[in-house]
């Protein structure tokens, strides 16, 4: 059974989502790294880039193939993690603890279309 | 869709299973790492009963096969496995295949699953001529291929008394009072057996290897080794239009052997591709991204593409045309919007330990 913390919040492309005020972070499910497999390599965006609800904002690579991130909002790049860079199948061990990059928001109603954990559970129904 | 007799196995052993030719494979167990690893230093198996199997036999059995196949079969000695290219009269590939020189009158040919009824069709309307009789009884055998340098001190624990083939040779054994027909091939690079029997008896051994402590390994964890090798893998390296020759096969096609069906286009010729191996310092190439040359003119793409396990880096093969295959050995791959550097490779980028 996937993990699906209470208090986060997510997307139908399994992203997870941290709401703090007008910063999210913003990292990949334990549904999604499981399916995944080993991690292998993971590209951010740079800090400033401005990106688009449901818009690529990097690439999670397995050993067998290439995923695009999805942002589950519209907002500017404030921070990356660049450790993952290095150590990318922390994913793999702790898929909420590995944020990839926190977002400011520039469009706070989008917040209230992220689901619940409630709502992401049936998504990772195998 | 299709179903090995390991099914069950695969389901209890919780794989991620999906569609591959016809059939629900397993493509992962563990974990890929871990697979490549245990095959590379240790013993690990895969279920590979999708993949087909034909006799042929009768007074014209080898000299049939050595028709059909651009590789020398009728000058292999008695015993041994030879890997070819199977092609048309213009040259372009119907599929790659392993022969088994089994008898005097019995031959088997290993097909890859995909192609088996392209193939099937092929060789039966080939027959003519030839005094032989051809079955396709692929949906007959299951088949286990066991790999790694633990391979043979297995075998042994598990009751098989002669594992002392060659390498790339094969010969009909019994194991637990069944038949069985043992090949020293495989698909990694490595030492290791690919064994064929019924499905009650490849059930068995399946069940007796997982209590040996074998590795259960998908077909994921085969690409990354098959690649590291620098196998060609049909339908990538090789397809419809391909020749030999594009896909660095030269070796296989033998200009000696007067009579072998492509022989006028093949031999005497110059491909229009070049395969060649690239790696990556950053960043993982994959299937279908552009080949660049130091200008940044795009001049082939990337037939198979990896995360090299043993390397930590991302490996491929590509296809090159040959009239813009660069002096100066610079390569470049496009990966999404990044044009990043490529070392070229002149040796596969593993060495299998195979004997």
């Amino acid at each position: 059974m996937a993990n699906i913390p209470a208090e986060l919040r997510y997307t139908k492309e399994h992203e997870w989502a941290k709401l703090d005020g007008e910063i999210i972070t913003v990292g990949i499910t334990d549904f999604a790294q499981s399916s995944l497999g080993d991690i292998v390599f993971v590209e951010l965006p740079e800090v400033g880039d401005s990106i688009d609800k449901e818009g690529t904002f990097g690439v999670v690579e397995s050993i067998k193939s290439a995923s695009d991130l999805y942002s589950p909002i519209t907002g500017e790049v404030v921070e990356i993690n660049e450790a993952l860079v290095d150590t990318p199948d922390a994913l793999n061990s702790d898929p909420y603890g590995s944020w990839m990059v926190k977002l400011k928001t520039t469009n706070p109603s989008e917040l209230e279309e992220l689901l619940s954990a409630e709502d992401y559970a049936p998504l990772c129904e195998e | 869709m299709s179903r090995t007799s390991l099914f069950e196995q695969h389901v209890a052993l919780k794989a991620k299973l999906a569609p591959f030719a016809g059939f629900e494979m397993p493509i992962q167990y563990e974990g890929v790492k871990a697979e490549v690893i245990a095959i590379r230093e240790n013993v690990g198996v895969f279920d590979v009963s999708h993949m087909g199997e034909f006799f042929v036999e009768g007074k014209d059995a080898i000299s049939f096969v050595d028709y059909i196949v651009t590789n020398d079969f009728a000058g292999a000695e008695m015993g041994k496995a030879v890997y070819s290219p199977l092609c048309r009269e213009d040259g372009t590939t119907i599929d790659d295949l392993i022969a088994y020189k089994l008898a005097d009158q019995k031959v088997m040919i290993c097909v890859n699953a995909a192609n088996i009824d392209k193939d099937w069709n092929w060789i039966d309307s080939q027959k003519s001529g030839f005094d032989i009789e051809l079955t396709n009884r692929s949906s007959e055998f299951s088949l286990l291929a066991i790999q790694g340098p633990k391979t043979e001190e297995t075998l042994k624990s598990l009751g098989f008394e002669n594992t002392s083939a060659e390498y790339y040779s094969a010969f009909e054994s019994k194991w637990n009072g069944s038949n069985v027909i043992l090949a020293r091939t495989g698909y990694t690079g490595e030492d290791g057996f690919e064994i064929f029997g019924s499905h009650e008896t490849i059930v068995k051994l399946w069940s007796d290897m997982m209590n040996e402590g074998v590795t259960p390994c998908g077909l994921a964890s085969r690409d990354v080794l098959r690649l590291e090798v620098c196998y060609p893998l049909y339908g990538h390296e090789l397809n419809d239009e391909l020749t030999p020759l594009d896909a660095a096969l030269k070796w296989t096609v033998k200009a000696k052997k007067e009579k072998f069906i492509g022989r006028s286009a093949l031999v005497d010729t110059t491909s229009k591709k070049r395969l060649v191996k690239l790696s990556l310092d950053k960043g993982i190439p994959r299937e279908g991204y552009e080949v660049l040359d130091s200008e940044e003119n795009s001049i082939g793409i990337v037939t198979s593409g990896t995360m090299s396990v043993v390397l930590g880096k991302g490996i491929c093969l590509a296809l090159v045309d040959r009239d813009k295959f660069p002096e100066n050995k610079e390569f470049k791959i496009q990966v999404r919007k990044n044009i990043m550097n490529a070392n070229y490779h002149t040796k596969a980028f593993v060495n299998g330990g195979h004997k």
